[in-house]
């Protein structure tokens, strides 16, 4: 009785009890049902998966000189849209096919090691400083000297700087950038009749009056974690100088000194004005505040909060240079971080990949590329400025009135450094800002070991 | 103790008498308290839902300006539609699809032929078998990402399989990666599901001269339908979900799946969050349609295998 009655499903029009099979027959029906259908999706989803397969890899394998793939960064639709007209636009120039693997920024940082030791495309977006420097040095991208010999007169010294790896070859073309600094609304400061301070006294005694006025004197946000560096490198650079700052980025070593627990007692002093609760709030949340009126300033990039001033508020965007705290470095060192491409190792196309970024590196494709967006800035000289806003004006003159240019704490330092350690230290600084020394030699025994074991 | 007073009380009058204020003995302060953990539970749940909801249908302009825990601004369904179109949907669901469905009907089918083997015979691996396959299920995929990395990218397969012409970056490869790391699981599962299956059907189905193949495709397979459905749910949901393989095993950016299409909305620095929770809220309709589609093996499945032992 049991074998037959539980071997009866298999044999459905079998069943001699219609009353014991009644129950289970309506969810066994969906499910069927369910399952066929399933069956059906995945049938039709394999079709054109296989041909696009098969499109796709004649597209990819082509080794035609007309075909150049590209690795973007940029799947989020706002710099997609962008980078489809530039690449539309580079076709009609060079008559170059670009294939393009979107993918979204965080994924393809976090996943770049292995992208470039897979099966990475000919040309792809990257960042200048360290972070090039680290993948030139590991042999896993290409030089582009001869793309240097066409672009070079279109580029400051400091750019080119920025372009090179530690064995003087060019590993990097630069698209566009953006500075840091300090960041407020200019209708709002109208109002109040603020002005911007250059010194570290009139920083804080402007802090202590927008308190006065009822206003969050400096909105600042650490959810995120990293726009914290930005303070930590200003400041760095204000008190100790540009070299110290680069070296301490560069060799890890030095941390567990005066010099750099004084950045973090200044640092202290700027704490009791800032956002409530700031530990939990995004910057997008403290760049709202400045858009919305409730906050004075903000330390912050261009390309950030550029994308919370947009269309009519573009230009109430105002901007000063992070105050000066030692008089011996002035505000001479400014922070603007540069994006631009790179060429893989072994790129299928290594003549398109050249050609293709002589165009990107004119001033023309850059300003093609930047379109209306009013949060970054060409990187080649010849550019219409006419067609800047006044925060894109205002940013050149600064960066032109800067003798250095650093690239922000995460790029000028190991990707297994900034991250994993600087964050979570900063963070735990702002919450205990206390304990600064033991942060500080904690810091210090974790970079001596990052550095020894990448050599 | 509550039931015991109650029908503890046999006389008719007693139970007429305390009809209504049964009732109230209902409401003693331990059932109060229940309900209100349930009741607390429930909104706890429910609630980050609930606000991914609400924010989804408001626009970015507005949240921007009130901040995310206010009430007011308009209300519509802009974010659905921009998200639909912008984060390309329709491919990412597709891809979704390729993976997930293979790899769950192969997961479930080579999880069943194991567990028909270590369930229904005595060999003397069978227990060293079964640790193998639940011991690789307990290991973290983090840790294994390194080696298997460098396997993917050394294995060659023909390029019709692959675009890369290698088991990285491509189908096949995550595919292969998913059935491997799910397997272990289900034999678990299916096994001691198995075992409760009497053995004097299988020895019945000997004695008619059914074949091992035949005792496993038509005899135990069926009975094993609840098992299934329930492993079908967890996995399709699992598998669905993945997040990490997709983007470390597949480089093609339009190849991946549905989770890699939600992070295409967050860009570099700037994250239009309502966008984000109505692409979330698409994205979440499917598993939540196979589990209420096979919910009632669901649950008869997870309670088969309990009280048959």
């Amino acid at each position: 009785m049991t074998s037959h009655n539980s071997s009866s499903p298999t044999n459905p029009g079998h069943g001699e009890n219609p009353t014991h099979r009644a129950d289970p027959a309506s969810p066994l029906f969906g499910r069927r049902s369910l399952l066929r259908g399933a069956l059906a999706v995945a049938g039709v989803a394999a079709l054109p998966a296989l041909s696009a397969c098969s499109s796709s890899k004649s597209g990819g394998g082509s080794e035609a000189s007309n075909a150049v793939s590209f690795g973007s960064n940029a799947a989020v639709p706002e710099p997609k849209g962008a980078y489809q007209t530039l690449f539309a636009a580079a076709k009609k120039a060079t008559g170059l096919d670009i294939n393009v693997n979107w993918v979204d920024h965080n994924t393809f940082q976090q996943n770049i090691t292995t992208y470039l030791q897979g099966n990475p495309q000919d040309v792809f977006n990257w960042f200048a400083g360290e972070r090039m420097q680290y993948f030139a040095g590991q042999g896993l991208v290409s030089n582009v000297n001869d793309v240097w010999d066409k672009i070079g007169g279109s580029y400051t010294d400091a750019m080119k700087a920025q372009s090179k790896g530690s064995d003087g070859n060019y590993y990097f073309v630069p698209f566009d950038y953006y500075p840091w600094a300090v960041f407020y609304s200019k209708s709002l400061w109208a109002s109040k009749g603020y002005t911007a301070p250059t010194t570290w006294d009139e920083y804080i005694a402007l802090a202590k009056k927008m308190k006065a006025d009822g206003l969050i004197p400096i909105a600042f946000t650490d959810k995120d974690g990293w726009p914290a560096m930005g303070t930590f490198d200003y400041l760095n650079m204000r008190m100790n100088g540009y070299e110290f700052h680069i070296n301490l980025m560069r060799t890890g070593q030095g941390w567990n000194t005066s010099k750099v627990s004084a950045v973090f007692d200044q640092w202290r002093q700027l704490i009791p004005y800032y956002s409530p609760g700031f530990l939990g709030l995004t910057w997008q949340e403290g760049a709202n505040q400045i858009l919305n009126k409730q906050a004075g300033m903000m330390v912050l990039g261009l390309d950030q909060i550029g994308t919370i001033f947009t269309g009519s508020n573009a230009d109430d965007l105002g901007f000063f240079a992070f105050p000066e705290i030692d008089p011996a470095n002035g505000q001479d060192s400014v922070e603007a971080p540069i994006d631009g491409f790179m060429v893989a190792k072994s790129p299928k196309n290594a003549a398109g990949a050249t050609k293709l970024l002589e165009y990107l590196g004119t001033a023309a494709a850059q300003q093609l590329w930047l379109g209306s967006n009013p949060a970054d800035i060409a990187t080649a000289s010849g550019v219409d400025t006419s067609k800047y806003t006044k925060p894109q004006t205002a940013a050149i003159s600064l960066i032109n009135s800067a003798k250095h240019l650093s690239q922000f704490m995460d790029r000028d330092t190991l990707p297994s450094f900034a991250d994993p350690v600087m964050l979570p230290a900063i963070q735990k600084f702002l919450s205990s800002p206390g304990e600064a020394s033991s942060i500080l030699s904690n810091i210090d025994a974790q970079a001596k070991t990052i550095w020894a074991t990448n050599g | 103790m509550t039931a015991a007073t109650v029908t503890g009380s046999p006389t008719a009058a007693d139970a007429a008498a305390s009809a209504p204020g049964r009732r109230r003995r209902r409401l003693r302060p331990a059932r109060a308290f229940l309900h209100a953990f349930l009741i607390a539970t429930c909104v706890v749940w429910i609630a980050p839902v609930l606000y991914a909801l609400y924010t989804s249908l408001r626009p970015y302009a507005d949240t921007a300006k009130d901040g995310y825990v206010s009430v007011g601004g308009h209300y519509n369904l802009g974010n659905y539609t921009n998200a639909w179109n912008e984060a390309d949907l329709p491919l990412y669901f597709k891809n979704s699809a390729i993976i997930t469905i293979p790899a769950l009907l192969i997961t479930l089918w080579l999880a069943s032929m194991v567990a028909f083997v270590v369930a229904r015979h005595s060999f003397k691996f069978n227990l060293l078998m079964l640790m193998i396959f639940t011991a690789g299920n307990l290991l973290p995929q983090q840790a294994i990402i390194t080696p298997l990395y460098k396997l993917y990218i050394t294995i060659p397969l023909p390029s019709w399989l692959s675009d890369s012409g290698h088991l990285d970056d491509s189908f096949f490869g995550l595919i292969l990666i998913h059935v491997a790391f799910q397997t272990g699981f289900c034999v678990f599962v299916l096994s001691n599901f198995m075992r409760t299956v009497p053995n004097e059907i299988t020895e019945a189905a000997r004695v008619d001269g059914a074949s091992e193949w035949r005792q496993y495709r038509q005899v135990v397979l069926p009975l094993c339908r609840p098992a299934l459905a329930a492993l079908a749910t967890l996995e399709f949901t699992w598998i669905y979900n993945d997040f990490f393989w997709a983007t470390v095993l597949m480089q093609t950016g339009s190849n991946r799946p549905i989770t890699a299409a939600l992070n295409n909305l967050t860009g570099q620095f700037f994250t239009d969050n309502n966008l984000i929770a109505a692409a979330s809220m698409i994205v979440a309709i499917p598993t939540l349609v196979v589990f209420f589609a096979l919910q009632k093996q669901f649950v008869s499945g997870l309670t088969l295998g309990a009280n048959k032992g």
